[in-house]
């Protein structure tokens, strides 16, 4: 890709920045209803396995392999089970912090939907650990106009590591 | 501390767990100490066969994956002539790791320091300078990669780094009955979806592979939300429904849990049905065709799940399978692989909604894994608190429980499934190994 700056204006570009911010804010405030809210009724969540390959290998994430791969139907289902007394894995639930930089806006070839590609560190900490465990990601969002906020249609998000220093993915990217 | 390296304290333990196991009961200290896990690498880990990887991982000539058993790092490959081979990660010259990367296809391992060059087989064919500074007198066939002794059962890839093993077959001693469940869906068998996810927890690998042998009465408090949220196909009341089997002495274990008025093999395809009613033997249609969830372990690390599951609660379910490696880094400390098997036989749609199910539940960030992983680092790091060194947990589930005398197929069968009996047999097994004569 050249570095070119593509022609969005700057209000667009600013709006999508403040959605995805209080987006990861209604994460890291655990209102995960309102989080849902944000995503379209035919949105789709994945994050591709990575794999550890040599340089000219075709593929580095897995095309067959995710670690999410969500519908909002699905995603709703994982809200309901936070909802629930016992999702074990977020009881006491986990400390997270998004966050979100080198947003890029781009276009896309239908008016109301842009792509917005960004880097995101998640910080999660939980109890009395002293170690955090750290999701660093590229995002790769496409967006949707909903009146004077968006949707989200797709979120792709690759992990840097592929071996994940985690004992679980109890938090969402 | 002994000439072997072991503490007294811990010889002690092994020995008083002999007769503890039989009267059920098994020293917490086991899941999280140093000594234990030497001894798990040099005396359990060193002898045993370990799973190494599924043939579908590598279908095409050259392709390869590199897997471990205990630290040692090893390229699992098909070579030029088809055969799979298994070679250490490591070059005969100094010892540089050849593969760094964890999966790929190549005709030819070049190691990057002095470049000696093998074919994928492991055979030494390429020596830099080897007129000028050998004078041609190395001997390239004394100084191939060095080979590690692979068997296979029905797709998996098992390798023993003890030359004196047993064979494979005597070492699955019958399990392979239970195994057909997961690795004969349909007649073509079963694949992987793609590659393994990979995780590190700090979890003991021993925790896990004794849950997969049949720790059903764990599911209805750690996975209660499943039943909260109308997904769980049995209900609190039923779940202890079924069998748990295993194979005496060698630690292998299944569960297979029932749900009244269940249809057979409820949740696959009917074709595929129809194919496994010719796949499978009369007496593994018995058993299986009544099985609602299968979750069994290969001694000492891996271990597979059946469930039919909805992505939406209340909806019929698909199977979805998993496969899994606890893989033991350290003590108290793992890396998880976990795969998702399909029937290969099946529609390119069934596969994909198997999948899905087995990203949502069992995955990563599967739902009923999440909680699995957050209750074995808290076990975990109980065990390892010095107040703990000489509590024993109770094994005492089942322990006056007959054995079923007209079970249909081999092993030693209880009903129900909820019990104990499984897990005395494995850490017997286990038991055995680690405190075998060197």
């Amino acid at each position: 890709m050249a570095l070119n700056v593509t022609g969005v204006d700057r209000e667009t570009r600013e709006s999508i920045r403040e959605f995805l911010y209080l987006e990861s804010l209604a994460l890291d405030e655990r209102r995960f209803r309102d989080w849902l809210e944000a995503f379209a009724d035919d949105a789709h969540y994945e994050i591709p396995v990575r794999v550890t390959r040599e340089k000219l290998s075709e593929w580095e994430l897995s095309p067959t392999s995710r670690i999410f791969d969500d519908t909002k139907e699905t995603l709703d289902v994982r809200v309901k089970r936070l909802e629930t007394d016992f999702a074990w894995s977020e009881q006491p639930p986990s400390r997270t912090r998004h966050f979100i930089t080198n947003i890029i806006v781009q276009p896309t070839e239908k008016a109301d939907e842009y792509l917005a590609l960004s880097s995101c560190l998640v910080y999660r900490s939980r109890g009395e650990e002293i170690t955090p465990s750290l999701f660093s990601a590229q995002r790769r969002d496409l967006l949707r106009r909903d009146g004077d906020s968006w949707l989200i249609v797709h979120r792709w998000a690759a992990l840097d590591q592929a071996v994940v220093n985690a004992h679980n993915m109890s938090i969402f990217i | 501390m002994t000439a072997t390296g072991t503490s007294e304290g811990v010889q002690r333990m092994l020995a008083d767990m002999r007769e503890g196991v039989l009267q059920g009961r098994v020293p917490a200290r086991i899941f999280n100490d140093q000594e234990i896990f030497d001894l798990e690498r040099d005396k359990l880990f060193s002898t045993a066969w370990c799973f190494l990887a599924h043939e579908s991982e590598i279908p095409k000539n050259g392709d390869y994956v590199v897997r471990y058993i205990a630290n040692n790092s090893i390229i699992v490959v098909r070579d030029e002539h088809g055969n799979i081979n298994a070679n250490l990660n490591m070059c005969r010259h100094r010892g540089n790791m050849m593969c760094k990367s964890e999966m790929g296809n190549a005709s030819h391992f070049r190691c990057s320091y002095h470049g000696w060059v093998y074919k994928n087989s492991g055979e030494l064919i390429g020596v830099p300078y080897f007129k000028e500074g050998y004078e041609g007198q190395l001997d390239k066939k004394q100084w191939g990669m060095i080979k590690i002794r692979i068997d296979t059962y029905a797709g998996l890839i098992f390798g023993t780094l003890d030359p004196q093993a047993p064979s494979l077959d005597e070492y699955l001693g019958g399990f392979q009955f239970y195994l057909d469940i997961y690795l004969r869906q349909g007649a073509g068998g079963s694949e992987v979806h793609g590659p393994p996810d990979h995780w590190v927890a700090e979890t003991d690998w021993k925790i896990c592979a004794e849950n997969f042998s049949g720790d059903g009465y764990h599911t209805p408090v750690a996975h209660q939300f499943g039943f909260h949220l109308g997904y769980f196909p049995s209900s609190g009341a039923t779940h202890s429904e079924g069998w748990a089997v295993h194979i005496p002495d060698k630690g292998h274990g299944i569960g297979l849990g029932h749900t009244p008025g269940m249809p057979p093999f409820f949740g696959y395809p009917d074709e595929l049905v129809e194919q496994m009613r010719g796949s499978l033997s009369a007496e593994q249609i018995e058993v299986f065709s009544k099985t609602r969830t299968a979750v069994g372990s290969v001694f000492p690390n891996l271990s597979f799940l059946i469930q039919p599951f909805s992505l939406v609660p209340g909806e019929p379910g698909v199977r979805f399978c998993t496969m899994r490696l606890w893989h033991p880094i350290g003590p108290g400390r793992m890396e998880m692989w976990s795969w998702c098997l399909v029937p290969k036989d099946a529609s390119d749609e069934y596969k994909e909604a198997a999948y899905k199910a087995y990203t949502l539940t069992f995955g990563q960030a599967g739902t009923f894994e999440q909680d699995d992983f957050e209750n074995w680092t808290r076990v975990t790091k109980a065990a390892g608190a010095t107040a703990v060194r000489d509590v024993d947990f109770p094994y005492v589930m089942g322990l006056e429980r007959p054995r079923l005398a007209d079970f249909p197929g081999p092993g030693y069968a209880v009903s129900p499934y909820v019990t104990d009996t499984n897990f005395r047999n494995l850490w017997s097994t286990w038991l055995d190994y680690l405190t075998r004569e060197a």
